[in-house]
């Protein structure tokens, strides 16, 4: 299937110029924050990239993470150029790994302060997990099968892979496949108690141990078909998840997921190879479940554009082979790679666009 | 074809497939105030009452329901509980076990900025999918959809596109939630739970009633089957899902949403409206969804359709509801009846048919089971079961 169109809103801005503009000047220092008395760091989106009154207009009650998925997906349809598409035939699945655990601890405040029978509505049927698909579903008038699905580390693998059944059997001709996730105070908490928080703040992709992390949050949305055009990104070619890879040929740059949700990462030098380069651009967006969805868009771009973008961070301490400069360069294939922490593995490879 | 190889179901109707029909014949409707948790919420709900101490888990009640379920379904299927040597697929819908709802937790955390990590860790291996999968040892994809009500239907139509797709031969799909009393004050909230039991499709209903369980079925390609030595009267036939695109909580009016899925998932099976025996609908019991729902099943089918809501033995199970009344529907075309819809008594003169108040036989060959989700998400699912 090919990446018709994509759409993004992380913590450098919204839409594919600000990625591409992201990745050209490298990594850039994360917002400070105070959670009770403790200074930590986030990559956090700006209120002002989905502050957007009329794609929004009738949803000024839905939350943050609802928000940034609407505008993630509205960009990869606009980005895709494709006119007067059938919203009957297109699907949308959302993956998340935490989905608006913002919104929860909001509605568990409502019980603590006002009881049981206090609640508010409308903080509960934001907090559901499909919230920010029925969001997309009807801020961009999609009718197609609508579905969210979570897991902690490959919900946004298992997406694609579930797109990509949608549309060989044609359920639909267009999927809008992608991640969502939020930063919250609850979150930070968390992150810093389990994990090793980066003391300046910069993720060490290539460290593994430690593994430092910054939590991060946004959206990215791929609009998905087995047409082709000619402004077309890439193709996936191919998903794997917990599964035996298949034979493809050699890829032309590795990138890996390393950012820090792993206590140690050193699992990814398993996968590498000397001969091949190897990037990772979880420094520019943070470190979050559903991280591989910002990774891929970062190899989607840099197929289309055939061009290898430099890590933003390259401390290398495992004598790897960093991409670390920004070159025009014939890029064919792309090895995504993520593990869980059962050293479980999900692969997605991207290849140029066939003409 | 893909065969339905083996069924699982716990509920408050009872703890295994022939219980609940036991349940459903008897027309026993175990409901009663929350004895699960302290609230002044005073709304009959359905519990299960019992789980054995084996699949008992401390703090992870969806997914000692879901083990439960999943146990009876594999040994229906004449499957071990160690997987590993066969492709299987794990898709499941939730929507309670997918929030970090813990109140002690959160509680903790917001008065003191700090908190037990007990519960994280309860929360962070309690994806319901990877579970059942880890517990198993199943080696093919995993997923957990968190689709709101329409969950379980939604997990089951995911597998049958795996299984379709060659993704794997085997898959457990369905559904697990537990009664939390998180969802209890939002459905509250919300203003449409009753403070009787439920009545779907009559007059005077006031609500729904919650519940909690799990569904389980065991799904299989024919080769797999033939490879194992297993046979099966019943197989999944078709699958249809769409979205109103309307609303966060209320369904569309018209019912477009749910009638694209309904023919969607006839369509997949070839078959055509007349050729569907029973429709075990999704009957929650809101004045909203009962109207669309019946509105649109009477376009489709006729007022003559045999149809009924399980919900008045089990109350509405949220992501559970699917699975459950999948194996439901599954388990009717097996014995060759369906039973009364418990709670209608009086019809209402908005909604063109009414559902079956005593025990039905049931002829035709066909079952549909459908669901309607908060956030506008419909989705079908059409049972077959070959006649000897």
């Amino acid at each position: 299937m090919n990446i018709l169109g994509m759409g993004i809103v992380f913590a450098r801005g919204r839409g594919v110029d600000s990625l591409d503009k992201a990745l050209h000047e490298g990594w850039q220092a994360p917002a400070e924050v105070e959670i009770k008395g403790r200074k930590s760091f986030a990559y956090r989106v700006d209120q002002q990239a989905i502050s957007d009154r009329t794609l929004l207009k009738n949803m000024r009650r839905a939350d943050k993470l609802s928000k940034m998925a609407v505008v993630a997906a509205s960009e990869a349809l606009a980005n895709s150029r494709i006119e007067d598409l059938n919203r009957k035939r297109v699907g949308i699945i959302t993956a998340t790994a935490l989905g608006a655990h913002v919104t929860t601890f909001d509605f568990l405040d409502d019980i603590l302060e006002y009881g049981d029978a206090g609640v508010s509505p409308t903080t509960f049927s934001n907090s559901v997990h499909n919230a920010a698909a029925s969001y997309i579903s009807s801020a961009l008038g999609i009718e197609g099968p609508t579905l969210t699905v979570t897991q902690f580390f490959f919900a946004f693998h298992s997406a694609l892979q579930l797109a990509q059944v949608w549309l060989n059997e044609g359920r639909c001709d267009y999927v809008l496949a992608g991640a969502v996730e939020q930063y919250g105070d609850v979150l930070a908490y968390i992150h810093d108690t389990k994990l090793t928080p980066a003391p300046d703040g910069r993720i060490r992709p290539f460290n593994f141990k430690p593994a430092y992390q910054v939590p991060g949050e946004g959206s990215v949305f791929f609009l998905l078909s087995n047409k082709k055009q000619d402004n077309s990104f890439c193709e996936v070619h191919t998903v794997s998840v917990n599964a035996d890879e298949i034979d493809l040929p050699q890829a032309d740059l590795y990138i890996i997921d390393a950012d820090g949700l792993l206590a140690y990462e050193s699992i990814y030098k398993d996968c590498l190879s000397s001969a091949i380069p190897v990037a990772s651009y979880s420094p520019l967006f943070g470190s979050m479940l559903s991280g591989s969805a910002f990774n891929c868009a970062a190899g989607a771009l840099m197929l289309r554009n055939q061009k290898i973008y430099a890590s933003p961070v390259t401390d290398n301490f495992n004598g790897l082979n960093i991409a670390s400069e920004t070159s025009p360069c014939c890029i064919e294939l792309i090895r995504c790679i993520r593990y869980n922490c059962l050293d479980e593995k999900a692969v997605v490879y991207l290849r140029k666009a066939r003409d | 074809m893909i065969n339905v190889t083996g069924l699982g179901a716990i509920s408050a109707a009872g703890g295994n497939v022939a219980e609940t029909l036991e349940s459903f014949n008897l027309k026993k409707r175990n409901a009663g105030t929350v004895t699960l948790f302290e609230t002044p919420l005073k709304y009959p709900v359905f519990e299960v009452k019992h789980i054995p101490e084996e699949y008992y888990l401390e703090g992870r009640r969806t997914l000692s329901l879901a083990l439960i379920s999943v146990d009876e379904a594999l040994r229906d299927a004449g499957l071990e509980n160690d997987l590993s040597g066969l492709r299987v697929g794990v898709c499941l819908g939730t929507t309670v076990a997918c929030q970090l709802n813990d109140l002690e937790f959160y509680q903790s955390y917001r008065d003191t900025g700090s908190a037990s990590m007990i519960p994280v860790d309860r929360y962070l291996k309690g994806n319901l999918a990877e579970f059942i999968s880890r517990k198993f040892k199943a080696r093919g994809p995993v997923l957990t959809v968190v689709n709101a009500c329409s969950s379980g239907t939604d997990a089951i139509g995911v597998a049958l596109s795996w299984l379709k797709n060659g993704l794997c031969d085997i898959a457990i799909a369905g559904g697990a939630d537990e009664l939390n009393r998180i969802p209890l004050c939002g459905f509250g909230s919300l203003g449409i739970v009753s403070g009787e039991l439920c009545a779907p499709f009559d007059r005077d209903r006031k609500g729904l009633n919650l519940g909690e369980g799990a569904g389980v079925l065991v799904i299989e390609t024919k080769e797999s089957a033939a490879r194992r030595g297993r046979s099966s009267d019943l197989y999944l036939s078709g699958y249809g899902s769409a979205s109103d695109s309307y609303h966060l909580t209320a369904p569309r009016p018209d019912g477009a949403g749910l009638e694209r899925a309904i023919l969607k998932a006839l369509s997949d099976s070839g078959i055509k409206p007349g050729d569907i025996g029973f429709v075990n609908a999704h009957g929650t019991a809101t004045q909203d969804n009962d109207l669309v729902e019946g509105s649109t099943l009477g376009r489709i089918f006729g007022t003559e359709l045999k149809m009924l809501s399980t919900k008045g033995y089990t109350g509405h199970t949220l992501g559970a509801a699917g699975g459950l009344e999948a194996v439901f529907s599954a388990a009717a075309l097996r014995e060759e009846w369906i039973p009364a819809s418990a709670g209608f008594n009086n019809k209402d003169e908005n909604i063109p048919l009414i559902p079956v108040t005593e025990r039905s036989d049931i002829r035709g060959g066909y079952a549909l089971s459908t669901s309607l989700a908060f956030g506008g998400n419909n989705a079908a699912l059409v049972i077959g079961r070959r006649r000897k």
